[in-house]
């Protein structure tokens, strides 16, 4: 990278199903709190960029009254659509053309407004797929895990697994929508089933969230704050769209995570990074992500499951936060995982701290069937 | 340690009502096709695309995961950003930066609008569901929505430009003929950019005079079509530019001042709004900043030619001065000299502008690329007389609240 770019500071919002509160106050509260965690004032920022989409906010040009909640009012700034951490991507990428500095960095969605799962039908083939009218991501995911599943030989169960060790976790989290302690595998495959084998405990919740980052280059880093997350690596990828592409492999989370290890100098993903926070929209999701990063051999997630190995207390805990299945605010959800991720870095993760993170990988996503992926690698001081 | 980034190929698509031959995606691609042509660059140099559109017009979410296929897109980063009527423009400095962080070295930048794909007019339903979005705020006043509409308030862009319109003329001693001399202009230089939607050679002031009045000050012949469009931009760092393009049109300058929201629109949420919409401050801010990134300190004779955002022909005056190009009330003195004509001392809008073609989200970016023709002498029948040097583009959207500056030039050099 042309520049040293550092994660100064960040906020997120109580993510529940209804926040009771407009998208304005939830966004305007994040976004101070975020200031006020790094210690910096609106007068410091150089660029804001936000992230939502205009189907998800319910509303034309999403991003045009938020321009006053965000602080982005006088200042040079934008909206990329879809996940935060494409946000995340294009403020980087500003801080690195070396004409901006600080960046603030927003991702907002409320799932109590605007449903997801029905706003997922209009990002279909218009021409085909969505007048057919049997797709929606629900039922796309459902496709994917079965076509996984019946590839690897992975039953019903290793989904709940992952669905309890997810939850579970989250429980600790005071920011997590689920709060389910002690929640056990019998209960998951016992929920309510949507689409054959995707039962509701298997899907992340309909939440309501807001989260803000921001980023610094190194000379500005340096003196806001004593503890940097630096970005030592980032990649992102596009599928083809559903029907041109193998739905049992994420083959553009794959390429996302070879760019992003190759410029973080990582060979061996699972011996060099100490935790990861990824988006897993589904309980399957999250063992085809753990063969796209490299952490096992292909059809090997299953295996990290059955072993415990992503547990908190494993040897290489995923999600610790609870991931998306704790709560999932659509367009937030991979900036969530980022800031999760920069708590572990730096000892904040209150609860559910995996001891001695030095290094952490933050993954985010978008569209049906994961078809666009962004992964992360984030380091410490001593890197 | 800053890279030098320029375009080295541009491709559009013809523009008009209704595209009925092509779909979105054969839209899209066309004008992809047309640049990669442009800039003899195959798909596999490549690196990422930077694209943006209105989603809510042809009523498709996230339309590049579907229509990739169609552009290349798969096992490419793909970052898409709309701004609203400043689409383009983001994109198109979304493709800057996507070069000059260094991360890619070749990105393709498109933006398009097939206004056809929607039952009403896009412009004015999707802009009134910006205003609806709002309704909250202004029920808190007793205000109906039957209220709203009669007031303008949530009238679309019109509602708007037509509040933008009135104090402009009251500030600058302006009047209607000004806006009837903009419009012809207008359609005058359409007739001379193949690409454009509203030709009508030989168009004068008097012929628009004849229109209709919609709403003072503006008549039918003052507004933008809806068109179904497409433009596209390749972007490169220097080493590539330089081997592949005879002239590349360098970026100098950029930058996307936001300004407070339009009181008459806001929720207030700062306690604090704007009165008055042509005062466009979003705009001084992002022209200094552009300005001072390009090494311009006096851009009246610094700027050869200019390509503004004019949707409705009061924006033409406003902007020029606001760009730094005029005095401050002096634009419709310019016009009225012809200044602002192909031929004359600082042409504006020589391919006839957002006046004559409006596919809103690739309007923006129709801009920057009409000056990078231009830099580049590719512009065919438009291209202007003299030899342009550095040229400014011009976006805005939002609720007259988004502007984007961009200055290219025919040298890297600051």
């Amino acid at each position: 990278m042309q520049r040293k770019v550092a994660i100064v500071g960040y906020a997120q919002s109580r993510h529940q199903h209804n926040m009771q509160k407009t998208r304005e106050d939830m966004v305007f509260e994040v976004c101070k709190e975020a200031l006020h965690h790094a210690g910096i004032l609106r007068e410091d920022l150089d660029t804001v960029v936000t992230a939502s989409t205009d189907f998800l906010d319910g509303r034309t040009i999403s991003s045009v009254f938020l321009s006053m909640a965000v602080g982005a009012f006088m200042k040079d700034e934008s909206k990329v659509e879809e996940d935060g951490t494409f946000a995340l991507y294009y403020a980087l990428m500003r801080i690195l053309g070396g004409s901006h500095d600080v960046a603030l960095v927003e991702a907002h969605t409320q799932g109590s407004t605007m449903n997801p799962h029905q706003i997922s039908c209009f990002t279909l083939d218009p021409l085909f797929d969505r007048s057919i009218g049997v797709l929606n991501d629900i039922s796309a995911a459902a496709l994917q895990a079965r076509a996984y599943m019946n590839k690897y030989n992975v039953s019903e169960k290793h989904l709940a697994t992952v669905a309890v060790k997810n939850i579970t976790n989250a429980a600790k989290n005071p920011y997590a929508h689920r709060k389910m302690p002690g929640l056990t595998e019998k209960e998951v495959m016992k929920s309510k089933i949507f689409c054959e084998p995707i039962r509701e405990l298997m899907m992340s919740p309909v939440s309501d969230g807001a989260c803000a980052v921001i980023l610094a280059s190194e000379e500005k880093a340096k003196k806001i704050t004593d503890k940097p997350v630096w970005i030592q690596g980032v990649g992102t990828c596009q599928s083809s769209y559903l029907r041109d592409r193998d739905i049992d492999n994420l083959d553009s989370l794959e390429m996302a995570a070879r760019t992003a290890y190759k410029m973080a100098g990582i060979k061996n993903p699972l011996a060099e990074l100490d935790v990861a926070e990824v988006s897993e929209k589904f309980a399957h999701e999250e063992l085809m992500i753990y063969e796209a990063l490299g952490l096992c051999k292909e059809g090997g997630g299953k295996k990290l499951i059955e072993k415990g190995t992503t547990r908190k207390n494993g040897d290489f805990p995923v999600n610790p936060s609870g991931g998306a299945l704790g709560a999932d605010p659509t367009c937030a959800t991979g900036l969530i995982r980022v800031i999760e991720a920069a708590k572990q870095i730096r000892g904040e993760a209150n609860g559910y701290q995996v001891p001695g993170v030095r290094r952490a990988l933050a993954h985010g996503q978008f569209g049906i069937c994961a078809q666009k992926n962004i992964v992360w690698i984030l380091g410490g001081k001593s890197s | 340690m800053k890279r030098n980034v320029a375009i080295i190929g541009c491709g559009q698509t013809k523009h008009s009502s209704r595209r009925r031959d092509v779909n979105v995606a054969e839209l899209v691609s066309e004008a992809v096709y047309n640049a990669l042509e442009d800039a003899k660059v195959s798909m596999r140099e490549v690196d990422a695309f930077v694209v943006g559109n209105m989603p809510g017009f042809e009523g498709i979410a996230q339309p590049e995961q579907w229509l990739g296929e169609w552009i290349g897109t798969a096992g490419k980063p793909v970052i898409r950003i709309a701004t609203g009527g400043t689409t383009g423009g983001s994109v198109g400095q979304g493709g800057y930066y996507t070069v000059a962080s260094g991360l890619h070295d070749v990105a393709v930048a498109v933006a398009w609008e097939k206004h056809s794909d929607s039952k009403e007019a896009g412009a004015t339903t999707g802009l009134l569901h910006v205003g609806l979005g709002n309704f909250f705020h202004a029920s808190a006043y007793g205000l109906s929505l039957k209220n709203l509409v009669a007031i303008n308030i949530v009238g679309a862009a019109a509602g708007v430009a037509v509040y933008q319109a009135r104090f402009y003329m009251h500030r600058s001693g302006c009047d209607i003929r000004h806006f009837d001399m903009v419009a012809a202009k207008a359609r005058r230089n359409a007739a001379k950019n193949k690409y454009a939607h509203l030709q009508w050679p030989g168009c004068t002031p008097e012929d628009i005079a004849k229109t209709e009045i919609i709403t003072y000050p503006f008549r039918y012949g003052h507004v933008c079509p809806a068109s179904d469009g497409a433009s596209a931009i390749v972007v490169a760092e220097e080493s590539i530019a330089r081997k592949k393009a005879k002239q590349p049109a360098w970026f100098k300058g950029l930058a996307s001042y936001s300004d407070e929201e339009n009181q008459l629109q806001s929720e207030n949420f700062g306690g604090v709004g704007v009165t008055d919409p042509s005062e466009q401050r979003g705009a001084w801010l992002s022209a200094i900043k552009a300005y001072k990134m390009a090494g311009i300190n006096n851009p009246q004779k610094e700027i050869d030619m200019a390509e503004i955002y004019q949707p409705f022909p009061s924006q033409e005056l406003i902007f020029a001065e606001r760009l730094g190009l005029f005095d401050e009330g002096t634009a419709w003195k310019a016009l009225e000299k012809g200044d602002t004509d192909i031929n004359g001392r600082m042409p504006c809008d020589p391919s006839g502008g957002v006046n004559a073609t409006n596919a809103i989200g690739s309007s923006a970016l129709q801009r920057i690329l009409e000056c990078a023709l231009q830099i580049m002498g590719k512009a065919g029948e438009h291209q202007v007389p003299k030899k342009v040097h550095n040229a400014v583009a011009h976006g805005w959207g939002g609720v007259t609240n988004y502007t984007t500056v961009t200055v290219l030039g025919d040298s890297p050099g600051r």
